[in-house]
């Protein structure tokens, strides 16, 4: 493969790119179809791929070759046609890693441009085997790379060009993987911290739309992936919920400090948030609800924590935060003004509890541990919250069962933990006896809903 | 630069097409148009795309595949540059196919901005950056590719530029573009899209200035201060390390360089917003920093301290580079710098490298030599900040910080050693080539000094103050400009030094710049004082200052005569002396100053010319006008004293006036015969003169039937006919004719009374007599034409001269005798006398009226033989004098004392002047004793004596053992003839006047 180097040097920028993908594709096919194992393309391809799409200069002799925009919507648009017409999900998933998996260079840059590209152009013309890959790729990649790409698309679908809105809403019946992933990406990006971080309407609208038409979409990457453990570093929560449900806590106090500082004349706006949020809050209970039987299904209820106990540490310390800041601001209190905190702490309760019951969180130390994430003098217990926190604690059947360690960024993340993370290991049940009554069972109109993973067509 | 943007088409287009939003179009749909615009070819149709419908295209997938984006923006480039040309060749062949595709395109480019636009609405946070930068990239493209056109006006001409491409649909689209993502963007990241009208700028320089000058015109405030913060970051990140004041900085730092130009642009109509966001750029980036501030939060390049530090040099530096900035700029920010303005610059500055400090103070350096105006005030602020504080000296402004106070002495030296250099190496360039004209050889101009050159008077002022440091920085200046200026500076500034200065050391600074000066000017002190004297003649010098500058002139020749005394010789009495001979090249222009109304005026100019040189030449007119005026002073310095003694003052100066003023007439009368003669005579015309008798104790008496027919009287204009006729006899004039009226009164009133003069004290009369004594004396003594023969003992006084004695005579007699019938020496017989008695009693009258008679008779005795040429009066006098003792019945002649005084004055008078033989002299020692017959008697062979022996001058010869005329008796007749009725009278009163008879020995 690195041979062709040669022949393709003469050629013009984009015929070169073209080319190469062409042979390319040729290469990934034999090497799928010789069955090597693993197959992995080799570093003298990727070379060749930075150096002729990517044209990141290999050394400082070479001049820089660069496309034109129209060259590069050309170089896009074979791309397009090409993962479309490969008809093995292999070969396209190798293809497509080899092409933008990042590599930790200086063509990184350029890698994430054009992928941001040409996902947008995905999205557009709606080429699902694309956006197949992208969620892959998505579950993959370090989540600040992945919070990149959800960029781009927001920004091209939800801002730039208006009237584009409902074409990155069709990917949820084109790609639901990939649609689970963006989620999952944008609930990451948009943390609600400043006014730049909070979701656009639009996108918030198409959010909540999804998940009230199909509350197993957030689950889809959590359905599918294997449990093998292998989750890289730093990537993507396997399911948004943790994400989601920040924004609904969050939302209540974040939307009114962000419309302190603009001006009072969007009332109307934050009335349509509150109740976008609202619908939101349900969906995810309900998401929540569905938890356990499936769970039971793959036999990991109560050893697999969707809910790391640290995102929900992060998510309080948060909340303390914006509370304390709620209270500087409003001495003059209004009863309006005093019903925003209570409106999150109760939704904190609320999804604490749920998820407490339905397995989605772990938490098996009991009334103190849940008492030192809720420290009284910081949170005014609401009454709700006050019987969450002195609830029963959960005790799981499964104890010898070690759970699965599917929180990797735990160690690392980008994120920065708040400091006052206590150490904290929450799978040590102490308690000897199992609690008969431990689990809930699921809504009854939930159970028989239908699995709706379509694998890809 | 005032084109009116039309935007009303693009507008209604832009509406128009809001509402026709495409249906959303469907994937495969997308794929396929997609397909088109890659290949221009209808997907479906298979044929191929026009420009119209494949701008179309791209439009469509504007507005439907974000990831288009580029690749419709660039395809769109060419559509507009496809326009452009096509707009550019109509107007080459004259607009005859102006229907055809451009129309088309005209359409479709309309199309592209109302979509442009209606994103920039709806999202401008997305769209702004993107489209601006997009838009004035392609400007600068276009304007630059199609510069070369035939119909393309040239670069430089701003307002046709704008003109074309404003009439061209593309490029007016595009400006508007910007300009709205321009205004979308002004309000939170503003920096972005001026950063790319500068990138632009500098890539396209000259011929996309017309965008800038619309958009800065559009939005001046803001261009501008963004400008100034684009240029500042980049400054900062660029050059702050290899500034210097002279490096060509075109290359290293591109940006300044189209800041600078567009600034320049901008500055023909908007200099005010520039000047103000310049100096608000100066004072923010001093002010400490609060990152709280509201100001702050406004722009960002406030908030980095990086920043704010190289604010001050990045504003030196675009100043230096634009002579238009820094003018706007200099004149105010003078003002600005307040003492606490100071401190924090100060504060600021410490924190660079020393050398970077000694860049920027180099560089304000030259700018400060560079700047055309202000150049005044700039300095005034550099002394007074650098001038240490003093208890003595409170200036206008509290003392400012000990650093800031260094800080602004050294710049000061630095820009006085810059100076120093520019104004010596520009004469030492004209110099080393002397050969070839140094008038080609373009001289440099030094604006700072240029400026300075008409504020020459206000810094000799200040120098002259004497403060501290500061005077020598000014002096030290002083001595540039007037080297940069050449010969008229250098003039002027000598000559406010000389009128300025108030006391030696003052004085002294004129020495110094003259030593500084004197080696590279020449002829610089004459000159000098011949402007002075051109301000003396154009009235432009004030009381005070006409009078310093005579002070200082006579200071200046004083010092000479005691550089002289003390027989040292140096660049003092070297410009002493040519003072002195300058001044007595003038001397003519100051003579009228010593009449002039301000008494301190005259005492100057007195005090000038009586220690000026005379000089070698000067013209009879000249000399007769400074004789006058000598002369006239005399008399009123006399006068002047009498007042000022009168009124109890310090007389001191006013004595002094008369002593300068003697001293004058002096030298003066000593310069030559003709000056001698007129001032002699004016002085004693003016002795009599009605205006002055009363000084010498004169009374002016009615001269009642015999009108003084003095030309020195002056007619009393004011006078009525009705007066006149009433004065009866004046109406016709009998003198010298046998008739003779007398008008003693009106019968029954008695005699008429006598106007009673206001009498001095008789001690001032003494005095003034004694001075005008003196004067006449020394004049007549000290006279040129004597001079062969000095006096071999200097304690005796020099002998009068003759001629000058002469002359007095002459005078007298013209004043005292109103006519000159039987005006021959020789004398008639006694009895004739009685034809002459209207005359002699007019001259008796004189004597009565001016006592100063007398004593001048005496003067003109002592110039033997010039009493000769009195002779007429001496014979009226007498005439009068013998009908008065042989009319009067008085016992004895003391009962008449004037008369007796008279009578003794002029026999002695006649004695001295050896018309009498000293036996007749004498006789007047004895009137007093006698009866006044006895008194005609003895007076009659006086009278008898001297018809015997004619007063001829020729009967005296030079002695010249004595040095002077001599009369030698022996040679006249027997004298005894005439001494018979002395002895009788002896004998007949040889009781009381036996202690005599010695005196009439023969």
């Amino acid at each position: 493969m690195g041979d062709i180097r040669q022949s393709l040097l003469p050629r013009d920028v984009l015929s070169a790119a073209k080319e190469l993908l062409y042979h390319l594709d040729i290469y990934i096919c034999n090497m799928v179809q010789s069955g090597r194992q693993p197959p992995q393309v080799d570093s003298k391809t990727l070379d060749l791929i930075e150096e002729f799409i990517l044209h990141t200069p290999k050394d400082r002799n070479t001049p820089v070759r660069r496309m034109s925009a129209l060259q590069e919507l050309q170089l896009l648009e074979i791309m397009c046609s090409c993962f479309q017409e490969q008809s093995r999900d292999t070969v396209r998933q190798l293809m497509f890693s080899a092409l933008f998996n990042l590599q930790g260079n200086q063509a990184d840059e350029s890698r994430m441009a054009l992928l941001s590209k040409l996902v947008s152009m995905a999205v557009a013309v709606g080429r699902v085997p694309i956006l197949e890959c992208a969620a892959t790729w998505l579950q993959r990649t370090h989540r600040l790379y992945c919070v990149r790409l959800a960029q781009v698309l927001v920004d091209d679908y939800c801002s730039m060009v208006p009237g584009s809105g409902p074409t990155l809403h069709n990917i949820h019946s084109a790609s639901p993987r990939f649609c689970c992933q963006f989620i999952a990406a944008v609930t990451t990006l948009y943390d609600l911290t400043s006014e730049e971080l909070t979701p656009p309407m639009e996108l918030l609208q198409m959010i909540v739309s999804w998940i009230q038409d199909d509350p197993r979409l957030v689950l889809i990457t959590f359905l599918n992936s294997p449990l093998s453990g292998s989750q890289p570093i730093s990537s993507l929560d396997v399911t948004p919920l943790g994400g989601l449900i920040r924004w609904c806590i969050k939302a209540p106090l974040a939307y009114r400090r962000n419309k302190k500082q603009a001006n009072d004349g969007s009332s109307d706006g934050e009335l349509d948030a509150a109740r976008l949020f609202s619908a939101l809050h349900l969906s995810v209970l309900q998401v929540f609800m569905l938890l356990p039987n499936i769970l039971n299904e793959k036999g990991l209820f109560g050893r697999l924590a969707l809910l790391q106990m640290e995102s929900v540490a992060a998510l309080t310390s948060d909340l303390s935060r914006l509370l304390d800041q709620a209270d500087k601001h409003t001495h003059a209190a209004t009863s309006d003004t005093h019903a925003a905190p209570q409106l999150a702490l109760d939704r904190l309760a609320q999804a604490l509890q749920v998820a407490m019951a339905s397995g989605a969180l772990l938490c098996s130390r009991g009334t103190s541990e849940r008492v030192h994430f809720f420290p009284p003098s910081v949170f005014p217990l609401s009454s709700l919250l006050q019987l969450v926190l002195s609830g029963p604690v959960m005790y799981y059947n499964n104890i010898h069962t070690p759970p699965l360690a599917y929180s990797p960024h735990a160690a690392h993340s980008p994120i920065p933990a708040h400091p006052t993370l206590p150490p904290h290991t929450p799978h040590t049940p102490l308690a000897a006896h199992p609690a008969p009554h431990a689990q809930y069972p699921a809504q009854p109109f939930m159970t028989g809903m239908p699995f709706p993973f379509r694998p890809g067509h | 630069m005032s084109v009116v943007f039309d935007g009303s088409p693009l507008k209604a287009m832009q509406s128009s097409h809001s509402h026709t939003a495409p249906a959303a179009l469907s994937a495969q749909e997308l794929s396929q148009e997609i397909k088109s615009f890659i290949s221009g070819v209808d997907a479906v149709q298979g044929r191929k795309l026009g420009v119209r419908e494949h701008a179309r295209c791209a439009v469509r997938l504007l507005r439907s595949v974000p990831a288009c984006r580029g690749a419709v923006l660039e395809h769109l480039r060419g559509v507009y540059d496809e326009h452009v040309s096509t707009f550019l060749h109509n107007l080459e062949t004259e607009g005859n196919a102006s229907s055809g595709s451009a129309s088309n395109l005209e359409d479709i480019i309309q199309e592209v901005h109302g979509v442009l636009s209606e994103f920039i609405r709806l999202n401008p946070r997305a769209w702004a950056p993107l489209v601006s930068t997009w838009a004035v990239d392609l400007l600068g493209q276009l304007s630059s590719k199609h510069a070369g056109r035939r119909v393309a006006p040239h670069s430089s001409s701003l307002n046709e530029l704008l003109q074309l491409w404003m009439s061209c649909a593309a490029t007016r689209s595009l400006m508007e573009a910007y300009s709205q993502c321009l205004a979308a963007m002004l309000a939170w990241c503003p920096d972005a899209c001026v950063d790319a009208l500068l990138d632009t700028s500098v890539k396209h320089s000259p011929h996309f200035d017309w965008v800038v000058a619309h958009i800065g015109s559009a939005f001046p405030g803001t261009i501008i201060s963004r400008v100034l913060a684009c240029g500042l970051k980049d400054f900062c990140s660029h050059g702050a390390k290899d500034q210097g004041p002279l490096v060509e900085k075109g290359n290293r730092v591109p940006k300044i360089g189209s800041v600078v130009g567009i600034l320049g642009h901008l500055a023909a109509h908007h200099s005010d917003s520039i000047r103000k966001e310049l100096l608000r750029m100066f004072q923010e980036s001093l002010a400490p920093s609060t990152p709280l501030s509201p100001s702050s939060s406004s722009t960002s390049w406030e908030a980095s301290p990086q920043l704010r530090r190289a604010a001050v040099p990045f504003l030196l530096q675009l100043a230096a580079m634009s002579p238009n900035l820094f003018g706007a700029v200099s004149s105010e920010l003078v003002e600005l710098l307040r003492p606490a303005v100071l401190l924090q610059l100060q504060a600021l500055l410490q924190g660079l490298p020393r050398e970077e400090l000694d860049n920027m103070l180099g560089l304000a350096v030259h700018l400060i030599s560079q700047s055309p105006t202000g150049g005044a005030r700039v300095l005034r602020f550099l002394a007074d900040t650098a001038t240490p504080a003093s208890v003595i000296i409170s200036g206008p402004t509290p003392s400012p910080h000990e650093g800031v106070r260094e800080g602004c002495d050294r710049l000061l030296q630095m820009l006085l050693l810059h100076l120093h250099k520019l104004v010596f190496n520009r004469s030492e360039g004209s110099e080393v080539s002397p050969f070839c004209s140094t008038s080609s050889q373009p001289q440099r101009v030094i604006p700072f000094l240029e400026e300075l050159r008409s504020h020459v008077a206000p810094l000799c002022a200040e120098t002259l103050r004497l403060e501290r440091k500061r005077h020598l920085w000014l002096h030290q200046l002083l001595c540039l400009l007037s080297v940069y200026g050449g010969p008229s500076v250098a003039t002027e500034t000598l000559c406010q030094l000389l009128t300025q200065a108030r006391n030696p050391e003052e004085l002294a600074l004129a020495w110094q710049l003259h030593a500084t000066l004197s080696s590279c000017m020449a002829g610089l002190v004459p000159a000098a004082v011949t402007h002075c004297v051109a301000q003396i003649h154009t009235h432009t010098l004030g009381r005070r200052q006409l009078r310093q500058l005579l002070l200082n002139l006579a200071a200046v020749l004083q010092s000479q005569d005691e550089e002289k005394k003390a027989a040292a010789a140096g660049a003092q009495s070297s410009m002493a002396a040519q003072i002195g001979s300058a001044v007595s090249v003038h001397l003519h222009d100051f003579g009228p100053l010593l009449l002039h109304g301000d008494p301190a005026v005259s005492h100057a100019a007195v005090r000038l010319l009586s220690c000026s040189p005379l000089p070698r030449t000067a013209s009879p007119a000249h000399l007769l006008l400074l004789s006058r005026a000598a002369v006239t002073h005399f008399f009123l310095a006399l006068r002047r004293r009498g007042e000022a003694e009168k009124a109890g003052q310090d007389a001191g100066q006013s004595s002094e006036a008369v002593s300068c003023s003697v001293l004058l007439l002096t030298r003066f009368a000593a310069y030559s015969a003709l000056t001698l003669k007129a001032i002699l005579q004016q002085l004693v015309e003016g002795a009599l003169h009605k205006g002055n008798a009363e000084l010498f104790g004169g009374q002016i008496a009615d001269m009642s039937g015999a009108p003084v027919a003095s030309p020195s009287v002056s007619p009393d204009l004011g006078a009525s006919l009705l007066d006149i006729n009433c004065r009866f006899g004046t109406t016709v004039n009998f003198s010298g004719s046998v008739w003779s009226v007398f008008h003693a009164g009106v019968i029954g009133k008695g005699l008429k009374a006598r106007t009673a003069a206001n009498l001095l004290d008789p001690s001032e009369v003494i005095q003034n007599i004694q001075t005008l004594l003196a004067v006449i004396v020394q004049c007549c003594s000290s006279s040129s034409l004597n001079g062969s023969q000095s006096p071999s003992d200097p304690e005796e006084p020099p002998p009068i001269n003759a001629e000058a004695a002469k002359v007095v005579a002459v005078t007298l007699v013209e004043n005292v005798c109103p006519d000159v019938a039987n005006g021959e020496l020789s004398w008639p017989p006694e009895e004739h006398a009685r034809t002459t008695v209207e005359r002699d009693i007019h001259i008796r009258r004189c004597f009565e009226a001016h006592p100063v008679l007398f004593h001048l008779l005496q003067v003109v005795a002592a110039g033997r033989p010039a009493l000769c040429y009195c002779s007429a009066v001496l014979r009226g006098l007498l005439a009068t004098l013998l009908s008065h003792w042989e009319g009067s019945r008085e016992a004895s002649s003391t009962d008449s004392p004037w008369h007796l005084q008279a009578s003794c004055l002029l026999v002695s008078c006649m004695g001295e002047g050896q018309l009498l033989p000293p036996v007749l002299a004498n006789v007047h020692e004895a009137f007093a004793h006698l009866t006044p017959f006895e008194v005609r008697l003895l007076l009659l062979a006086v009278w008898e004596y001297v018809r015997g022996n004619g007063p001829l001058p020729q009967k005296f010869v030079f002695s010249s053992d004595k040095g002077m005329f001599c009369r030698d008796f022996s040679r006249d007749g027997d004298v005894s003839r005439y001494v018979a009725p002395i002895h009788s009278v002896l004998h007949k009163n040889i009781d009381r006047l036996g202690h005599l008879c010695w005196r009439f020995q023969l």
